[in-house]
């Protein structure tokens, strides 16, 4: 049985279970003339039938995916003879892979022949090992709606049981999705911990030399390799401050233009504009930047006798600034927008301008909300790849001048992993340590900024 | 009557959009008495009353024809600044509304914008002063550095005065000032409208007619945009000259 004849008899036995259950609590309903009725709605039998034949089914799927390869894996060793495994090292995991890389409908000429007919073998028992339990499950299914529809009666009370299996579905979603945050984490930690057996966690951290490429085979002319992250952090930072000195103002103010003062016509017009700014790939405002502003700045700041890098931060942190305008405009005017309309009244009827009434009842009002889209906004120019990928430089300078070059926490973890690596060097395991890092770090700007909030925030309902 | 007439409005239409909401309103209110306006939902006594200080103006599609007029001046003429109108004409809304700020402060804004007081001292001062006159000063002393949001509805509402009477207007608008209260703070805002009437010439906007019989010494009825009866509040109530009147004040329309 293959995947999709699996899928469609499921999904009849499914609609057949609702359609089974619903009938049979109505047939219940229809005999009593007088006195009490079945406790729910005769659709919730059916949906309690449905709900439990999905969830079962599901469990076993899953189950089966998951064990499916160690099992397989196990059935594929005792067939592969024990001269086969010797030749390959004594292990059999390689030997392993390369049956299941083995493409039987492709097979290049001079392959070990022991190698074709153990895939043809895997691709057996991988399809027989699906019929199976294919099988299995759906006599599970068909086992489970037979007894759920076996248990209507007039003690059961199906609403309560459907809400309580809804809850218990939205619960596992959000468990989902702590649990991957949890993994992404854990995974980070792990690879970091492994590069911090190599280089010493405060030499790191507090290192004000980074030149990590080492040398990854005998002979071959590199540094030693010095993992000193300060340069690249406060080349992170410098980009992220241009940045946020360009989008701030700009999109706060145009968010006040669009909230406070611009007609409906015009505000119908100007925001759809200012969002396709957020819409521009990243990889355009990166060449945009390379491209266009770089020289631009060269030949503008040269005009006044100062020079400035090619790839300067304040090219690469202004592209930047302008990709995140829209973000910070288009948050802050729901915010100043949610301000109840009842406030500016009271502000009005004091006889206060406009701007007064902007500046001394509506910003402070809504602070917390602007402050969040701040935040967000800098989250996401620290964690910004491609327009510093291209438009700064790779070189960890460590300065604060923006006319330098220098060079960011993202695109060193690009260079590090990009190109032929050894997955276990110091070199391509600073890749993981400087995220965790940087994971850190935005972590303590969120609480540090949640805390502002909630001290400052200026309740208005 | 011998009273010297404060507002007077002349032919006054109201539209918003093409819908007419006053039409043709001809009132006289006087000076440092209580106005009260009554009428069923929607009859356009708070449209009217939101055109004595323009805070139509707000609203985009509200378009006002007409003659309205504060001391021998037409608030609409071109000459007229409507934030310096509205100095002068204070509002008090249906919902308390204080801003998201201390009590003090909510107190102090209108006399920091408008520069009304040259130290910190006399800030203080007046600050004080305008919760004394509001009645609320005894009751909140101690926490005047609090949230004015902490405070309850009817106390809410007593700031809202407070806030108001602290840039010395004239004229005071309430738009069904304790529509959102209990009668407990009710009667304490009645009693405080009383009191205020002494300084202020006051136009209340009411659902309640008991209030207008208890509060006010004139009472305009408007019904369907129209002004239909105006007159001292004991012969409107006792004697209306009007059939709609009589209707409204027995309960055989609202």
């Amino acid at each position: 049985m293959g995947f999709w004849s699996f899928f469609f008899i499921i999904v009849f036995l499914g609609l057949t279970t609702q359609w089974y259950g619903t009938n049979k609590a109505l047939k219940l309903n229809s005999n009593i003339k007088e006195g009490p009725k079945l406790p729910s709605l005769p659709s919730y039998y059916g949906t309690n039938a449905f709900l439990w034949l999905v969830i079962s089914v599901l469990l076993f799927l899953i189950v089966w995916v998951f064990s499916k390869p160690h099992i397989l894996d196990y059935i594929l060793i005792q067939n592969i003879p024990k001269a086969l495994i010797d030749e390959f090292g004594g292990t059999p995991n390689m030997l392993i892979d390369i049956i299941k890389a083995t493409d039987i409908s492709n097979i290049f000429p001079g392959t070990n022949p022991i190698i074709i007919e153990n895939a043809l073998y895997y691709n057996k028992i991988d399809k027989l090992s699906d019929s199976i339990a294919y099988s299995i499950i759906l006599f599970v299914g068909l086992t489970v709606s037979i007894f759920s529809i076996n248990k209507i009666s007039f003690l059961f009370k199906a609403r309560q049981a459907v809400e309580k299996t809804n809850i218990n579905l939205l619960i596992l979603c959000s468990t989902i999705a702590i649990i991957a945050t949890i993994g992404i984490i854990l995974s980070l930690i792990f690879e970091a911990l492994r590069f911090f057996e190599k280089v010493n966690f405060f030499d790191f951290l507090f290192g004000f030399n980074w030149s990590p490429q080492t040398a990854i085979r005998e002979g071959q002319v590199a540094s030693d390799g010095a993992f000193g992250a300060i340069p690249i952090f406060s080349g992170t930072l410098l980009i992220t401050f241009v940045a946020m000195f360009v989008a701030i103002p700009i999109g706060l103010f145009s968010a006040i233009y669009l909230a406070e003062y611009a007609k409906p016509s015009v505000r119908s017009t100007f925001k759809p504009i200012l969002e396709i700014l957020a819409g521009v790939p990243t990889v355009v405002y990166g060449f945009f930047a390379a491209i266009t502003v770089g020289p631009f700045l060269k030949n503008f700041v040269g005009e006044f006798g100062f020079t400035i890098a090619s790839e300067s931060a304040l090219a690469a942190g202004g592209v930047m600034g302008i990709m995140i305008i829209p973000f910070i405009s288009s948050l802050s005017d729901d915010v100043i927008r949610a301000v109840p309309q009842n406030l500016r009244d009271g502000s009005y009827a004091m006889g206060a301008t406009k701007s007064e009434t902007v500046k001394k009842i509506i910003l402070p009002a809504a602070l917390p909300g602007i402050m969040g889209a701040v935040l967000l906004a800098i989250s996401r120019a620290i964690g910004e790849t491609m327009i510093v990928v291209m438009a700064a430089g790779i070189a960890a300078n460590l300065t604060l001048n923006p006319f330098e070059s220098v060079t960011t926490v993202t695109v060193q973890i690009v260079t590090l992993l990009v190109g032929d690596q050894e997955f276990d060097s110091a070199k391509t395991l600073a890749a993981f340590a400087l995220g965790i890092t940087l994971f850190f770090a935005t972590l303590f700007l969120n609480i540090i900024a949640l805390r502002i909030v909630q001290k400052y925030r200026e309740k208005y309902d | 009557m011998a009273e010297k007439i404060k507002i007077s409005t002349k032919k006054v239409n109201v539209f918003y959009g093409d819908k007419k909401a006053l039409e043709n309103i001809n009132l006289e209110i006087p000076e440092k008495k209580v106005t009260s306006l009554i009428g069923p939902s929607g009859c356009g006594k708070s449209t009217f009353i939101r055109c004595l200080n323009r805070m139509n103006d707000t609203i985009d599609i509200c378009r006002i024809e007409g003659k309205i007029i504060i001391d021998n001046e037409d608030i609409y003429s071109k000459e007229i600044d409507p934030v310096l109108l509205r100095a002068k004409v204070g509002m008090v809304f249906q919902k308390p509304n204080p801003f998201p700020k201390s009590i003090f402060e909510n107190v102090a804004y209108g006399p920091r914008i408008h520069g009304l007081a040259k130290s910190d001292d006399e800030l203080d001062e007046l600050v004080t002063q305008s919760l004394v006159k509001a009645g609320l000063f005894q009751e909140i002393k101690d926490r005047i550095h609090e949230p004015g949001t902490s405070l309850s509805g009817g106390q809410q509402q007593r700031l809202c005065i407070a806030r108001t009477i602290a840039i010395s207007p004239q004229i005071i608008l309430m738009d069904e000032p304790c529509s959102a209260l209990d009668p407990i703070a009710t009667a304490v805002i009645e009693e405080l409208i009383d009191e205020l009437a002494k300084n202020f010439t006051i136009v209340i906007v009411t659902h309640s007619m008991q209030q207008a019989a208890r509060v006010s010494q004139q009472t305009a009825f408007f019904h369907m945009g129209n002004l239909i009866e105006v007159g001292r509040t004991d012969q409107i109530f006792s004697t209306p000259s009007q059939k709609k009147t009589q209707d409204y004040i027995t309960g055989k329309i609202g």
